[in-house]
């Protein structure tokens, strides 16, 4: 069963803004890919086209098989979606909106009743407390999770997620991953995710796209992203910028390649943790003190920050920054640990 | 493509969805049409007000002009409250038709007619259940008014099947001016565009001889009068409250009905394209 999603040379435009311009990719049945960017990159604009929502200006896509253009109505039925913004009616009840939603996919009322009772089942609000609320009453996370139920009511083979975690706590992020995880593996699903977490593609796709400026930058498997940018790295944090320049210039010739970020540098090379030591004892000796170490694998955010020339964070907002730090530094500290 | 997906596959749950060529027409329509009530009647007071001004109208007008309807040469033996009635239901019919285009434009903000433009549904089913539902409501206002007219002391000279005739009105009435907020909500997608065209019926409910007869007003106010289909749709009410089965007067109202109906349903139609038309 074709699961694929093909895009080819889609190009968007509105007016003289060009949100898309000239992406191709080819997502394979059953794939978690990771169309992953910051905000205004063209991720949500892409979705659009491929749900049908939006026309491509030019370029030509396929969904399971479908023209997006000229077979909407197939699309409609092999794909669900959940969109970045959630279309929920505030005053309505789960099991109405999702009833509903059956019915309209051509489900009898009582066989839409049993899907919408699965559903809430798997998403977790199934609670009669959670059931009785009108949906204007649930927190975010119950939100994005009864959109999910939504978007899978009529069983679709490929599943669009344009950012299904944006303004979600941690936990409901988590619960999340696993049902993205589990609709994969389970069904065999075929799963288009946006995201502007490097993490969360990280954690999830196979395979993803780094979207910057409306075109792919790079894409392929993380892990190979990953390599491609030469072992791990030994991270050093300086008082000021310019020491960290210094400090560069002091211990470059121990590394593959070194990476100066306002105050961090970075030293990559293989096996990276063997040189520590030795690094210590020539910044000790140019008289360096780094306030901090660590060492980590390369990370899909230096994949971006060399594919774009800028670092991820400084792009993608405020709230969601803070937390790919924290948990980039958690991670870093314990390998290094 | 439905063969392949139902003989190629067992093991995934698709065949439901496979098989779905959506709901029957008809069923979308009453599924879309009972969500649309059930929502009205959740949030009351986006009904409660229209009965109660329509209600306050009456009792300010037979209040202050009931006693003088005597001396008014077109009404001597009449009943005021006959004649004014048609026009608290009017504007029953008003508030009324704001329903349908204030349901639309909701969903519109709110992102679920994004969601139900995802599924197989006719998109006219999906208009046609806030229209309805709003149709349905109008009767009930509609409803209200003119048994607190009976209880006033309203004798109708047509009788029970002059006050169905009268609600029939108002329900044709009400619909024929939903198709103006409706189109701006579909063209707008914003609740205050959409709250802004009912005003519109404003003017449309005093350029007519609202409070004395047609053959009392002079100057611009009387072409006006004339010129306002509306002010036939009054005469018709007047004359099932007041006179009797006037097949003439009454058969120029519903004509009136079908020529704003005939305007506002193109707009609304014109609006549902320019929504519905990928960009």
């Amino acid at each position: 069963m074709n699961g694929e999603i093909i895009g080819e040379g889609l190009i968007k435009q509105f007016g003289n803004y060009t949100a898309v311009s000239g992406v191709s990719f080819k997502v394979e049945t059953g794939e978690v890919f990771g169309f992953l960017g910051p905000n205004g990159a063209g991720k949500s604009t892409t979705v659009a086209m491929l749900t049908t929502l939006a026309l491509p200006t030019q370029g030509r896509a396929l969904v399971g098989g479908h023209d997006v253009v000229t077979e909407a109505a197939d699309v409609r039925r092999i794909a669900g979606v959940a969109l970045q913004e959630i279309g929920l009616d505030p005053i309505m009840k789960s099991m109405e909106l999702l009833t509903i939603q059956g019915q309209l996919f051509g489900m009898s009322r009582r066989e839409a009743r049993d899907r919408a009772m699965e559903l809430l089942t798997i998403v977790k609000l199934d609670e009669p407390g959670v059931m009785d609320r009108r949906v204007g009453k649930y927190s975010g996370g119950m939100r994005r999770r009864l959109d999910l139920a939504l978007a899978l009511v009529h069983r679709p083979r490929i599943l669009f997620l344009d950012e299904p975690t944006t303004g979600l706590d941690p936990a409901s992020r988590r619960d999340v991953w696993n049902e993205v995880r589990r609709l994969n593996r389970e069904y065999g699903m075929t799963i288009f995710l946006t995201t502007q977490y490097l993490e969360e593609a990280d954690e999830l796709a196979q395979r993803i796209a780094i979207i910057d400026k409306g075109q792919i930058a790079i894409e392929g498997k993380p892990a190979d992203l990953k390599a491609a940018l030469g072992g791990e790295s030994i991270n050093l944090t300086f008082d000021t910028p310019e020491t960290a320049m210094q400090a560069q210039d002091a211990v470059q010739h121990m590394a593959d390649r070194t990476q100066l970020d306002r105050n961090v540098l970075r030293l990559y090379r293989p096996k990276a943790a063997e040189i520590v030591s030795p690094v210590v004892s020539v910044l000790n000796d140019g008289g360096f003190s780094p306030s901090a170490l660590t060492l980590s694998a390369p990370t899909l955010d230096d994949v971006f920050l060399q594919v774009t020339g800028q670092r991820y964070e400084e792009d993608a907002g405020t709230g969601p920054v803070a937390e790919t730090f924290a948990r980039r530094g958690k991670s870093a500290d314990k390998k290094a640990s | 493509m439905t063969t392949i997906t139902q003989s190629g596959v067992t093991a995934l749950p698709v065949k439901k969805a496979a098989r779905a060529e959506g709901m029957p027409f008809i069923h979308q329509v009453s599924t879309m049409t009972a969500r649309a009530f059930r929502n009205s009647l959740r949030v009351p007071f986006a009904i409660i007000p229209g009965v109660l001004i329509s209600i306050f109208f009456l009792f300010i007008y037979t209040g202050t002009l009931g006693d003088a309807a005597g001396f008014l040469p077109g009404l001597r033996g009449q009943s005021y409250l006959g004649f004014i009635l048609p026009l608290s239901v009017l504007s029953a019919a008003l508030s009324g038709s704001s329903l349908a285009g204030d349901g639309i434009v909701r969903d519109i903000e709110n992102g679920y007619f994004d969601k139900l433009m995802l599924t197989p549904a006719n998109r006219a089913a999906l208009l046609l259940g806030h229209m309805i539902s709003g149709a349905f409501l109008l009767v009930i206002q509609t409803g209200i008014v003119i048994s607190v007219a009976v209880l006033m002391g309203l004798e109708p000279a047509t009788g029970i099947g002059g006050v169905l005739a009268l609600m029939g009105i108002s329900l044709l009435l009400g619909t024929a001016f939903a198709g103006l907020p409706v189109g701006v909500a579909l063209m707008s997608g914003s609740s205050a565009a959409t709250s802004g065209a009912s005003f519109l019926f404003f003017p449309l409910s005093f350029l007519t001889a609202s409070f004395v007869p047609l053959n009392l007003l002079s100057g611009w106010i009387e072409t006006a009068a004339y010129l306002n289909p509306v002010t036939y749709v009054i005469e018709a009410g007047r004359a099932l409250l007041n006179t009797g089965w006037d097949g003439d007067v009454i058969l120029r109202g519903f004509s009136s009905i079908l020529l704003m109906a005939a305007i506002f349903f193109t707009f609304a139609l014109f609006a549902l394209r320019v929504r519905m038309k990928r960009k």
